[in-house]
């Protein structure tokens, strides 16, 4: 017995999610919720020297942008509340102070597997995170876990 | 660090890390994360859970920061991170983060490594997947 | 002559794995004073890699690698040995819900042999399943040691392999490249091929072996916020 849902719903964009400007604030939070101590992330002077010639965020900074509530309407439940199963991310450049992201969003796959959690269906979400200048940042994708 | 001076079989860590509760709160509340399930014990009883939990994205977190200080301020740069929730972490325990330098692509100047977040039984909660790109020499 | 074969492993094959089988076979010549194995089976989930060819990376290592399957049942996981076009054709791996007894006894009469791993582990293990159905008929072997075992799971695995009297194997399970061979099985006789290990695996004449490291303890934190 597969999973039932509606094939057609693979692939489709279903929203862009309005931009969120990224502030040095964010960054300087996140990096405190971390205890991040790399001068690349943490220190505007020390950065202009880096790499990148200027402060960026962290690489996982990319993860915590989140769709808008609106999209979650269009993917299927399965089950009981999802948890979070893991996430492959894909940093293509770094996020700047000042940067606009907008999340550009679709269900990539859906599966079924069994687990210590019981019978899972996965629900792996697509979203591809792009700058100001329309450039992609980073594709995440995340793997939502639903128990039936 | 250069890509010529790395072998596969290198090691990153292990680094054994103190996540408190309310270090756990904070990294919930800067990302909007204010499910009971990352703030308080009780509401995570109510979802079935042993107590509260890291975000998974703290997970992430954690395990980013351990390849990216090993990177320090190199030049090179984490292009990919993968991860695995096996067994949910909860704060207030000592969690061994660890990795190894797995494969490489000298081609592309890219290796792959393995990572993971262990509790004091060595259980592996967290597992994951890096790729570090190194600039050209 | 002995062979060690880690039993359970999983490539990019398999869905939650990056492991690709070249960093494995290079990881266990790395490693091969603290993990000496002979070889891997890879058993890919829900599926059987049928039209893969490994020669050239056993020449390469100097070590076997073999195909099997591990599949999902109404009493856990099972890893499958011996996987032939007669047993492709009686069962679909990707249903999730085959009937146990009926993949056990089929695979044996089809030629292969299906072994119950990590029995330890809840929902997916067969100690929890004989808490509320009948135990399983002509078991021969069931997977003892598993590399991705939490506390406390491998240890249910031997008690319920004693009481049953269960030939045991064990296996990494790994699904990470520096995982690999942390567990195998150890035969007493010499194998080189999947028929060779199918034909072992129903003697009964292995044991499962554990190249785990024994890491140094850390200290639980002070149950500071106890109250």
């Amino acid at each position: 017995m597969a999973v039932d849902y509606d094939p057609t719903l693979i692939n489709k964009v279903f929203e862009v999610t309005d931009p969120v400007t990224v502030t040095p604030e964010m960054i300087q939070k996140f990096c405190q919720g971390l205890g991040e101590t790399n001068p690349l992330f943490t220190d505007a002077e020390a950065a202009k020297k880096g790499p990148y010639g200027g402060l960026v965020a962290p690489p996982s900074f990319a993860v915590t942008f989140r769709n808008g509530r609106h999209f979650f309407q269009h993917v299927p439940r399965f089950g009981r509340a999802g948890f979070d199963a893991g996430k492959d991310a894909e940093f293509v450049q770094p996020i700047r102070p000042g940067d606009k992201v907008t999340l550009h969003s679709h269900v990539k796959e859906i599966y079924e597997k069994t687990g210590r959690s019981g019978t899972m269906v996965f629900v792996v979400v697509r979203s591809t995170l792009k700058n100001q200048n329309g450039e992609v940042v980073a594709h995440i994708d995340h793997r939502f876990m639903n128990r039936t | 660090m250069k890509f010529e001076d790395l072998h596969i079989g290198d090691t990153l860590g292990p680094l054994e890390l103190f996540v408190s509760k309310d270090q756990t709160r904070a990294y919930a509340r800067s990302g909007g994360l204010d499910a009971p399930r990352f703030t308080d014990d009780e509401g995570a009883k109510k979802e079935g859970l042993p107590g509260m939990i890291l975000p998974g994205n703290m997970s992430l977190g954690l395990l980013a920061k351990l390849v990216t200080d090993w990177i320090g301020v190199s030049g090179a740069r984490m292009v990919r991170l993968g991860t695995t929730y096996r067994v949910p972490v909860q704060p207030d325990h000592t969690l061994t983060l660890s990795g190894f330098v797995t494969n490489a692509a000298p081609g592309e100047r890219i290796v792959e490594i393995d990572v993971w977040i262990e509790n004091e039984d060595a259980e592996r909660l967290v597992t994951g997947t890096a790729s570090v790109q190194f600039p050209s020499a | 002559m002995s062979t060690t074969l880690d039993l359970h492993c999983h490539s990019e094959a398999s869905e939650d794995s990056r492991a690709p089988v070249e960093a494995y076979l290079n990881w266990i010549t790395l490693r091969r004073a603290e993990r000496p194995l002979d070889g891997i089976v890879l058993t890919e989930h829900r599926q059987f890699n049928r039209d893969a060819d490994y020669r050239a990376l056993e020449d390469k290592f100097g070590l076997m690698v073999l195909r099997a399957s591990e599949v999902e049942t109404n009493y856990g996981h099972v890893l499958v040995f011996g996987v032939n076009e007669d047993i492709l054709a009686r069962f679909d791996f990707a249903n999730i819900r085959l009937d146990a007894q009926e993949l056990i006894d089929e695979v044996a009469r089809l030629g292969g042999i299906a072994v119950p791993c990590h029995p330890g582990r809840p929902n997916i293990g067969l100690c929890e399943h004989y808490l509320t159905k009948p135990a399983l008929q002509n078991v021969v072997a069931v997977e003892m040691l598993n590399g991705g075992s939490r506390k406390g799971e491998n240890e249910r695995s031997e008690e319920l392999i004693q009481r049953f009297g269960y030939a045991a194997t064990g296996g990494s399970d790994s699904h990470l490249v520096s995982l690999i061979g942390l567990c195998a099985t150890r035969f007493a006789a010499y194998i080189n091929s999947i028929d060779g290990l199918v034909r072992e695996l129903k003697t009964g004449s292995y044991e499962p072996v554990d190249f785990r490291p024994k890491r140094k303890p850390v200290a639980r934190a002070v149950e500071a916020e106890a109250k």
